[in-house]
């Protein structure tokens, strides 16, 4: 067995662990924007940065080398979006962190308004209908809400993923 | 072929994740889904490497490990995306009616209060919130956890409301 990496696999691992670190970098910049844009330019930068070393690494380049690296690098990607988002949008930990901010003990309903910073869980559920609206799943119109054919596709997607992992 | 034993490895992830959620279901396991996914991905890497050594007689490590990495992260990030996402939530509970309609109001009133409540019951099986009164308290982990999050969250220059920023 060959535990050693490939010189593009190298490269890959190191940006990986560059990934956050760049990440890091980029919030202390205010011109890269909202935590969604930083994670794409973070990402795009690392992509770029791997496509300079597939060239720059002085050999011949092998094709097992190089898509080796590059699902190495989409590896490291999804990992950091999975831990990014949650520290971002994740309803949980941000209820969990408000309760904590109050610094007292709350209601239910103080703990709504201490989550949503002075709004409603009206405000919340706008906020997460917009994504759903935007991506054209959901039409909402005289109050009330109905899916497209693109919204019903994707409930039937979810459906199956969830069967297929075992969510039910 | 050390790509093909790495995806072999990554399709018996595939089929023991779901079965061990499954069973983790019907047997009361007090074992959480997500660490359920981090034993499924031990045991098949080590499965597949194992495979790889008795199989392939010059078996590269980092090119199986490679694609095993990224299929398992990208079965990881759709589990993810189904797990508890709100907006996925609010879309089933409206493709799951016979009429394919939902007042705008009863998603506010009922539902997502109910997503609340849910996610509460969550934190207090943690152990991160305990029922103080008639009110709610975090418990001395919930402020630990709830302090790191903090500091994750300036560190890479996240807000603190999990609301979408659309303006991005």
């Amino acid at each position: 067995m060959n535990m050693l990496p490939g010189p593009a696999q190298a490269a890959a691992i190191g940006l990986s662990i560059a990934l956050p670190l760049l990440l890091l970098c980029y919030a202390r910049i205010a011109a890269t924007g909202g935590s969604g844009r930083r994670f794409r330019l973070g990402s795009v930068s690392i992509l770029a940065l791997y496509a300079i070393a597939c060239l720059a690494l002085p050999g011949q380049r092998h094709f097992d080398d190089v898509l080796g690296g590059l699902f190495l690098l989409a590896t490291a990607m999804m990992f950091c979006y999975i831990l990014f988002s949650l520290l971002a949008w994740g309803f949980t930990l941000t209820l969990l962190t408000a309760l904590v901010k109050a610094g007292r003990p709350l209601t239910l309903e103080q703990w709504a308004v201490a989550y949503m910073q002075g709004g409603d869980l009206g405000s919340f559920t706008h906020n997460r209908l917009k994504l759903l609206v935007g991506a054209g799943m959901v039409i909402a119109a005289d109050g009330r809400l109905a899916p497209t054919a693109k919204g019903v596709a994707i409930a039937r997607l979810v459906k199956l993923v969830r069967l297929s992992t075992g969510l039910g | 072929m050390s790509f093909f034993i790495g995806f072999l490895a990554a399709v018996t992830f595939a089929l023991l994740s779901p079965a061990l959620q499954v069973m983790a279901r019907t047997r009361g396991w007090s074992l959480g889904a997500v660490t359920l996914l981090a034993i499924a991905a031990i045991l098949t890497h080590g499965l597949g490497v194992m495979l790889g050594i008795l199989v392939v007689p010059q078996f590269q490590y980092w090119d199986a490990a490679s694609i095993f990495g990224f299929c398992v992260m990208g079965y990881v990030f759709a589990f993810g995306a189904v797990y508890k996402s709100v907006s996925l939530e609010i879309l089933l509970s409206v493709v799951d009616r016979p009429e394919r309609r939902a007042p705008l109001s009863e998603i506010i009133e009922r539902q997502v209060p109910d997503l609340f409540q849910g996610r509460i019951r969550n934190l207090v099986d943690g152990g991160l919130v305990e029922p103080v009164d008639s009110g709610f308290a975090p418990t001395a982990a919930g402020r630990k956890m709830a302090g790191r999050v903090g500091q994750l969250r300036r560190a890479f220059g996240i807000g603190d409301t999990s609301l979408y920023d659309f303006s991005e």
